[in-house]
């Protein structure tokens, strides 16, 4: 079946994804923290019953424990699960949909984080099927909820209505122009949070950036749906202008050239070098510079992250043999 | 310096990150480091700023230490220890030490009132049926009208009985 990322979304040139993660607790069980090993089984069973009675089709269920490190590591590096989540052992298990767009956290920082993935720009779309699966458990377990400050998380960070909508955003032109503190800023002043996708620091790697909302309490899904999508629009508005600003540069349009005669032709590519290149590369294929698709690259900066390579590959043992299957299967990809 | 998130062991592990263009900067300790994602496999991954949350917390009030203090009645957790981690115990911590907690959640969100999806409503949802309860309901609907002699309907329904079944079998 074809994985989520590899379809086409709204806003594609910009927005790679969405993603709306819902946290839950079951009222009768302590939090994760306080919860030992056997009372993380039988909360996960439980969940694993009422899932598997109504909606199991698509559905598998994986023991993080079975798991490789690489295999963990690689689940967190296509974000289906949190970092933190790769390092979990016993007592926290993982159910996936065939295509990768719906996954379960059960046993994280909460009892279960329910989340949901659409490619481009789908807030509503991918809230919808959120909802109705929380519809579903909802009537099935006792949540843990108060009327006054809503569904009740380990953290109170996530106090309310305990979601978080993601929108993962390719701003390499305006990172280029200096504009991204700026932008930073103000996002945050609205109540949002923007910050690298793969790795911090002032430049991400691979220009990718996650807006989410911060707040949870006192504002209603839709509402933080709305303010995300108008921010996101906005952002993407911005982005396109830049861009079509920088492929004007012949300096520019060259270093996209270039990158892209990098990219077919390289031998050993890094990660770090890979998602730089990438990022220019899908730049000009998102202005029409070249007969390239930007899903291929989405496809590409998804499967080329390390631990992914290792897992799909049994002689990707050394740092060096992967930077050569990945250059090999880049350069294929884009040939 | 202690380690800023267990505050129990010597911080070797320094961060930097920025985040809307403001650098915050964390002193852990190796544990904490792993735990939160900062070893070498995960170099460029987030520190989830929730599990942090203690800081939020803890000036809150200095922690009184009388020993006496009030455990929540189901995980035995206390407002000291809640602080400490960042971490509420379940969810009758915060029905018991809700008056405590609660300048915090408003520190964090600005307010402290719900709205939006609340529990009651999404229970009261319509279940969602699946194919086999859907096609039990029907077979007795249709012995029903055929009861009634009513086999114009008992056709019908008949039809979308094969309808369900057929669909089944091709998923």
């Amino acid at each position: 079946m074809n994985k989520w990322y590899i379809e086409k979304g709204d806003q594609g040139d910009v927005v790679l994804s969405t993603r709306i993660r819902l946290a839950r607790n079951i009222d009768d069980y302590p939090f994760p923290a306080k919860l030992d090993t056997a009372g993380k089984n039988s909360v996960n069973s439980l969940v694993r019953s009422v899932l598997f009675e109504n909606d199991a089709k698509d559905f598998s269920y994986i023991e993080m424990k079975n798991l490789s490190r690489l295999q963990a590591v690689s689940l967190a590096e296509r974000h289906l699960i949190s970092p933190e989540f790769a390092a979990k052992k016993d007592g926290s298990a993982l159910v996936l949909s065939a295509d990768e767009s719906v996954s379960i956290m059960l046993c994280e920082e909460d009892h279960i984080r329910l989340q949901v993935m659409k490619s481009g720009l789908a807030l509503e779309e991918a809230f919808d099927i959120a909802d109705k699966l929380d519809n579903m458990l909802s009537s099935k377990l006792n949540y843990a909820f108060d009327d006054r400050i809503g569904y009740l998380t380990q953290c109170p960070t996530n106090l309310g209505t305990a979601m978080r909508a993601s929108v993962m955003l390719h701003l390499p032109a305006l990172t280029r122009c200096g504009q991204m503190a700026r932008l930073a800023n103000t996002v945050s002043k609205l109540g949002l949070t923007i910050r690298g996708a793969f790795g911090e620091g002032s430049q991400p790697k691979g220009d990718i950036y996650q807006i989410s909302n911060q707040i949870t309490l006192g504002i209603t899904e839709e509402t933080a749906i709305a303010n995300l999508k108008s921010i996101v629009l906005q952002l993407v508005a911005q982005e396109r202008s830049a861009a079509a600003e920088i492929v004007k540069k012949p300096a520019d349009e060259d270093k996209i050239f270039r990158a892209l005669g990098i990219l077919r032709n390289a031998r050993l590519l890094s990660t770090d070098e890979f998602m730089e290149l990438a990022s220019l590369v899908r730049l000009g294929a998102a202005r029409g510079l070249f007969e390239i698709s930007v899903e291929k690259l989405n496809e590409l900066i998804v499967s080329m992250q390390p631990a992914t390579v290792s897992v799909a590959n049994e002689d990707a043992a050394t740092p060096s043999a992967r930077d050569a299957i990945r250059a090999k299967a880049v350069r294929e990809a884009l040939a | 310096m202690l380690c800023q998130n267990c505050g129990k062991n010597e911080a070797t592990t320094h961060i930097k990150q920025i985040i809307n263009g403001d650098m915050a900067e964390s002193h852990l300790c190796s544990e904490c480091a792993s735990h939160l994602g900062y070893s070498d496999m995960f170099s460029g991954f987030g520190l989830n700023l929730s599990e942090l949350f203690g800081g939020f917390l803890g000036d809150t009030k200095p922690s009184v230490s009388s020993g006496k203090s009030p455990r929540c009645p189901k995980c035995g957790s206390s407002f000291d220890e809640i602080v400490h981690s960042g971490k509420v115990g379940c969810a009758d911590c915060y029905r018991t030490f809700y008056d405590r907690l609660l300048p915090s959640i408003q520190r964090i969100h600005g307010k402290i009132k719900h709205s939006g999806k609340t529990a009651a409503v999404a229970s009261a949802q319509p279940k969602v049926e699946t194919t086999a309860e859907k096609i039990e309901k029907l077979k007795s609907a249709m012995n029903d009208a055929v009861a009634k002699q009513d086999f114009e309907n008992a056709a019908k329904i008949r039809d979308e009985i094969k309808a369900l079944e057929g669909g089944e079998g091709n998923e």
